[in-house]
């Protein structure tokens, strides 16, 4: 299908994202679950699609892999509970440590750059830093820590929603074509069959992309740190790579972990904390350029400059939420904007249609003409 | 709302056996044709296509008559009147090639929609069916072809 849009169109696919994102901001109990149980439903397809290929039929297929899904979680769960009980402790004493092996780096970077530029000296730049640290750990348990615990339970029930949606998708997925197809008026109703194969494969390709994504950038991410000698490589690479789905500030918090971590293992070397942010730049970099135009940037055919605009625009208009939202929305109302603009503008489906409509409308009124 | 009951599930299923693009497939794979099929009405005199839309879906009569002419002329540009069992657009289903004859009902019509992606997806999950039903649709456009050869006027061999 030829699909070359006009300003209009495209003002109003930049505007519905920014509408949407703002909607999205306000049922975010929702929304969430619903892009996890995308994520799962894109991840389980491939599975799905090889059952039905050895011969079972869809239902039997989807409750293959999205039971079998399910029922692994809550393996994981079970075996998980007993040993996390056990560590807690142990966790919180490492973190503390973490914490303040971060902070000791910080100090003596600042103690450097004090040393080099004398007025840093005299505004007391380390102490102040030092002080602020040291007040903000010491109260973080008073402060934040019970608003987090009953967010995270807030959570919880909305979280453990996203599988059994997956599930649903992968049994129902067809039935819910049918049945939005069965509301088309006749003549639209192939474009509107053609805007929803093209929405699926524009969600499939950006979700099944951000999969590739994650696991590329943990296997480079893990083998950089683990040639630089860094402990838990694979872990660290794996939550800096599910971190870097929120865009720019994701890959802050990933950069501030690695480097938290490598200023504990080694404290008297700092410079293994400047090379784990080396690492992580070079992967960052060969992200930008190599894996994500391999991955996402197939699927979503934008201007990287848009792209980056956008990016913004999802952060200003929804937050850390708008920054993940952003794009795969943009990408799905680039898809619905460009076909409803070729109906809206296209003046032969519009008379057919109004045509339908005056024929349902005699034969509506047949009986009642004299 | 998507369930059927098993009276009304065989009832379907023999009404999809009558179509000749689907007569040679079995109960189990007609259901998962069932699966992918789109029902539509039209009011005589509704357009169903145009001539030179972009094909994406083909079409198989369950009920009423479909009237295939030249753009615009129902009467003058008359190419065929077909009944149910018959079915058309089917050059859209091998290509996305624009439709070469508009359709037109000719009176109240129920048509069973095969989407080209589908067709396409049933033919990487679905090869069996695929072929059944694409050896069906060769030898309906082979029949076409010898109509059109042995029709008066036609410059054949």
């Amino acid at each position: 299908m030829n699909r070359s849009s006009g300003p209009v169109v495209w003002i109003a696919i930049i505007a519905s994202t920014c509408l949407l994102l703002f909607l999205f901001k306000k049922i975010l109990w929702l929304v969430v679950p619903f892009m996890l149980a995308l994520i799962i439903y894109y991840f389980l397809q491939p599975a799905t699609h090889r059952l039905v290929l050895h011969g079972l039929s869809r239902k039997a297929a989807a409750a293959i892999t999205g039971g079998g899904f399910i029922a692994l979680l809550l393996l994981c769960a079970a075996l998980l509970f007993p040993w996390v009980s056990s560590h807690a402790v142990g966790w919180q004493v490492s973190l503390a440590r973490y914490v303040e092996g971060g902070s000791l780096l910080l100090q003596k970077t600042m103690k450097g750059l004090e040393a080099q530029f004398s007025f840093l000296e005299r505004a007391s730049l380390s102490r102040n830093v030092s002080e602020q640290i040291a007040t903000f750990t010491e109260t973080f348990a008073q402060h934040y820590l019970a608003d987090l615990v009953v967010t995270l339970a807030a959570w919880l029930p909305s979280l453990l929603l996203a599988p059994f949606l997956a599930f649903f998708f992968l049994r129902d997925g067809r039935r819910f074509t049918k049945f939005i197809g069965n509301a088309v008026p006749n003549a639209f109703f192939e474009r509107t069959l053609y805007l929803m194969h093209e929405m699926d494969k524009t969600a499939r390709a950006y979700f099944q992309g951000l999969i590739s994504l994650t696991i590329l950038d943990t296997i480079a991410l893990a083998i950089g740190l683990w040639i630089i000698g860094l402990s838990g490589a694979l872990m660290l690479g794996l939550v800096c790579a599910v971190l870097a789905w929120i865009p720019y500030v994701g890959s802050i918090l990933g950069c501030l972990l690695v480097v938290l971590v490598a200023a504990t293992d080694f404290p008297l070397d700092p410079w293994m904390a400047y090379g784990a942010i080396i690492v992580f730049i070079l992967v960052r970099l060969l992200d930008d350029f190599v894996f994500m135009p391999l991955t996402i940037g197939r699927s979503l055919r934008m201007h990287p400059l848009l792209t980056v605009l956008m990016i913004f625009v999802g952060g200003a208009v929804a937050g850390v939420p708008g920054l993940m939202l952003v794009l795969p929305l943009l990408g799905i109302a680039m898809v619905v904007g460009e076909t409803v603009g070729m109906i809206v503008t296209d003046p032969r489906l519009q008379a057919r249609h109004a045509y339908a409509r005056s024929l349902r409308a005699r034969q509506a009124a047949a009986d009642l003409q004299s | 709302m998507f369930l059927f009951s098993k009276a009304e599930d065989s009832s379907r299923l023999k009404q999809l056996r009558a179509l000749s693009l689907f007569s040679t497939l079995n109960p189990r794979e007609l259901k998962t044709v069932d699966g992918l099929l789109h029902e539509r009405n039209f009011l005589p005199d509704e357009v169903i296509f145009d001539q030179g839309e972009e094909g994406q879906a083909l079409y198989i009569i369950e009920s009423g008559k479909v009237l295939i002419c030249r753009q615009g002329q129902s009467a003058l540009g008359k190419i065929a009147e077909l009944g149910a069992g018959r079915l058309f657009g089917e050059l859209a289903l091998l290509d996305n090639s624009p439709r070469v004859a508009q359709a037109r009902a000719v009176e109240g019509c129920t048509l069973a929609v095969l989407f080209r992606a589908d067709f396409l997806g049933l033919l990487e999950t679905h090869a069996v069916i695929a072929s059944k039903i694409s050896l069906q649709l060769a030898r309906h456009i082979g029949q076409r072809l010898r109509e059109t050869v042995n029709a008066p006027g036609s410059q054949s061999e």
